[in-house]
């Protein structure tokens, strides 16, 4: 998705090697996305309901 | 000792076939040091550069550049990498950023191969549907994925 959109960066985090982060996002499952701090899910989704999140995540009224 | 077997290697040189356009791979580490320091040690680092060295032999499409992460900290805020080890993946048809924090192992390291092809390529993988949307989007998206290696 960063490939295609210049305001976009996209972090895979090894969330072992990097406990605090597991801690401040309460990681129980994995995979866990978590976009702009406001929008998160846990699991594998389809790429239609992932760009829905993302929406969500830049609709105005999510900061 | 090497982290991809032979039959790896020719998979991956296969998979690298396709690459058109150079990628370049930014790597932010810490330098080996005889001395340990409580707190600051990078369990996976090293592993990780052995792992990009190995990958970087592969393909003459695909280049690593190696930094220090506390010696050129300016680059490293450049990319605003606050954790190692880090790696930026960027390429001509690379418009966002794409970042991955950790060794990248087991079922990652096959989505890092498809990332870096993808970079090259300058597309995604994604549906016209999907790209059109993401075009659209003018708001800064930070999307980050944690995972644990399988």
């Amino acid at each position: 998705m960063a490939i295609e959109n210049p305001r976009i960066v996209a972090d895979v985090v090894e969330v072992n090697e990097f406990p605090h982060l597991a801690q401040r996002y309460a990681i129980r499952g994995v995979p866990k996305t978590v976009i702009n701090e406001t929008v998160e899910f846990v699991g594998s989704i389809p790429e239609s309901q992932f760009v829905e999140h993302l929406q969500r995540a830049s609709s105005p009224s999510t900061s | 000792m090497a982290f991809l077997s032979h039959n790896d290697q020719n998979e991956i040189k296969r998979l690298f076939e396709q690459l058109s356009g150079d990628v370049r791979l930014i790597h932010f580490t810490q330098r080996e040091s005889p001395l340990f320091l409580p707190g600051q040690e990078c369990e996976t680092c090293k592993d990780t550069r052995l792992l990009l060295e190995e990958i970087v032999g592969l393909s003459d499409k695909i280049h690593l550049e190696a930094h220090d992460f506390v010696a050129e900290n300016e680059i490293a805020r450049e990319h605003a990498i606050d954790r190692i080890p880090a790696l930026v993946m960027t390429a001509d048809g690379v418009k966002g950023k794409v970042r991955y924090f950790g060794m990248p192992s087991g079922y990652e390291f096959s989505v890092l191969l498809g990332s870096l092809v993808d970079a090259s390529l300058g597309k995604s993988a994604l549906s016209e549907e999907t790209v059109k949307v993401l075009q659209g989007l003018d708001k800064d998206l930070h999307i980050q994925v944690f995972v644990t290696p399988t």
